[in-house]
């Protein structure tokens, strides 16, 4: 565990579902034991963030495509953003793999 | 006294203090360690004071814009913005103390709801609940309540809404979702429930009679290919500039430059007076970036709080999460229910002076997650006839009702703003034709 991950959960405004998500994502963390710097925010300052991994929902793909977003950053995109066993499926090997890294 | 006197003057009447302290609260609740403690806390008060400084950007180019448009059209334009009306009400009225003991009275008022009854539903959309709490206050400062009864009274009235909301939209969330395990958690329910209900009426009878889950349903958009380009719509700041930036140009060239550069303050800096109507629609999308940059800090550690609370207290909890949560379970629908919506409320901008009601503006950003969701609501329940008929429904309605609250809000002194998020506004009416006359005629 060399590296604490910094994840960035991205919605529409950055308010609501993103924050939703980041909460069930923190539940998944702490359970696996995994410290992970993690924070939510809208889509509009997506390219300024200094994530390690992005995670967002599956309908916010095609314009993260149309970004210029650091080639480092990870994406995950979700179904159910609030589903802890997508959650668990998805980011948690993309976290632990940084985590190792 | 003396000392009680000073904490009430120099704390509980500072709000940004005040909603500091109740994150601080939270977070010692939750047994966070003293580090987590000070950091929520400070940023609870950056965001407070972030949003504040947010609603004053929003409220100099709207004033700019009530004047532009009265000599543009001879008649009062109304922006829907909730964050505008928040803004005012914090600023302007000083209500911002009662606002935030109101969130955490609702917070309160929905834990004990679900804690005791049936209905287990846990309201976790942090700014939804900022909405209600200032409409309520709102409401019941025209009302004539002041202090302790203003409060209690919106925590009650907001609590019940926090509870009632999602019962009522569940059981077409179940449809969507396929699952219990997640509530919509967003103070436009009524408004989906608008639709759903034009969309049962018009729907296709042969067809999709007892379908459970919307994956089921033959007569569904789902199954139409159409163009995602529409998707950039869900970049709050974009869909907001997409529609101001031409509402403010086109209302700055009927007005001319006269009134233009007048409304501008004489001298618009020296700037052709449309590239100065085009640079203030960019300071209200400005506005609206910083004030809900403010909403985000300060909500960020509250939120989770309250959550962490609620789950210890309530067994079975379920949480109400906020609109764009089903946006991937039906994502064509969203786009559907975005145009009809539209089209509603730009048939309703024309539609209401004509009824004697102010002309509200169509607001984008209601129209798109408002929108977005009835029309999941609307395809969920009416297929695809049912999206449609049932969004323009919506955009009518969406129109209507905030339109009934523009006298009301001016009367107290609301400056070309009216609310959006119609369960929010049904709670301010609810005020204004049953509380405000009922503590008239006891009071």
């Amino acid at each position: 565990m060399a590296k604490v991950p910094t994840v960035f959960f991205i919605c529409g405004n950055g308010l609501g579902s993103s924050l939703a998500c980041q909460m069930e994502a923190d539940d998944v963390f702490s359970e696996a034991g995994i410290e992970v710097n993690s924070d939510h925010d809208s889509i509009s300052d997506a390219p300024s963030l200094n994530a390690d991994i992005i995670v967002s929902a599956s309908n916010f793909e095609s314009q993260f495509a149309n970004m210029q977003i650091d080639p480092k950053t990870k994406f995950v995109y979700l179904d159910n953003i609030v589903d802890k066993d997508e959650i668990k499926a998805k980011v948690l090997p993309v976290v632990k793999q940084i985590a190792d890294s | 006294m003396v000392v009680i006197q000073w904490i009430i003057n120099n704390i509980l009447t500072q709000a940004a203090i005040l909603i500091s302290l109740i994150a601080m609260l939270g977070l010692i609740l939750q047994g966070k360690k003293i580090g987590a403690v000070i950091s929520g806390t400070l940023k609870t008060l950056l965001g407070f004071e972030v949003l504040s400084a947010g609603s004053t950007i929003i409220q100099q180019s709207l004033a700019y814009f009530a004047v532009i448009f009265q000599h543009g059209f001879h008649t009062k334009g109304i922006v829907p913005s909730i964050e505008a009306i928040n803004g005012q009400a914090m600023n302007k009225l000083g209500l911002g103390n009662s606002i935030a003991l109101t969130l955490l009275g609702i917070f309160i008022v929905n834990i004990i709801i679900a804690r005791f009854t049936k209905w287990k539903y846990v309201f976790l959309t942090g700014q939804a609940l900022l909405w209600m709490a200032t409409m309520t206050v709102i409401g019941g400062h025209f009302a004539g309540l002041k202090g302790f009864p203003l409060i209690l009274m919106g925590s009650i009235i907001g609590g019940i809404f926090a509870i009632a909301m999602p019962a009522l939209a569940q059981p077409i969330v179940r449809k969507i979702t396929g699952s219990n395990a997640i509530a919509l958690g967003h103070f436009c329910t009524i408004g989906y429930l608008v639709e759903a209900g034009v969309a049962w009426l018009v729907r296709d009878r042969k067809v999709d009679q007892h379908v459970t889950n919307i994956k089921e349903r033959t007569d569904s958009w789902e199954h139409v290919k159409l163009p995602k380009s529409m998707s950039f719509l869900q970049d709050n700041s974009l869909s907001i500039m997409v529609v101001m930036v031409p509402l403010y140009i086109i209302t700055a060239a009927f007005a001319g430059p006269y009134w233009s550069i007048k409304a501008a303050g004489g001298a618009a800096g020296g700037v052709n007076y449309i590239i100065y109507a085009f640079l203030q629609a960019i300071q209200f999308t400005v506005g609206v970036y910083v004030m809900l940059s403010g909403v985000r800090l300060m909500l960020g550690e509250i939120v989770p709080a309250f959550r962490g609370i609620a789950m210890k207290v309530v067994p079975n909890s379920v949480p109400a999460l906020d609109c764009p949560v089903l946006f991937p379970y039906s994502p064509n629908a969203v786009i559907i229910g975005f145009i009809t919506t539209t089209i509603g409320t730009v048939i309703g901008m024309f539609l209401s002076p004509l009824v004697g009601l102010a002309v509200i503006l169509p607001g984008m950003t209601t129209n798109f997650f408002a929108g977005g969701t009835a029309g999941i609501f609307g395809n969920a329940i009416g297929g695809k006839r049912g999206a449609i008929v049932g969004g323009i429904a919506h955009g009518l309605f969406i129109t209507l009702l905030p339109a009934l609250l523009v006298g009301a809000l001016s009367s107290v002194g609301f400056v070309n703003a009216t609310a959006t998020d119609v369960d929010t506004i049904t709670a301010a009416l609810l005020y204004l034709w049953v509380i405000a006359p009922a503590f008239h005629a006891f009071g």
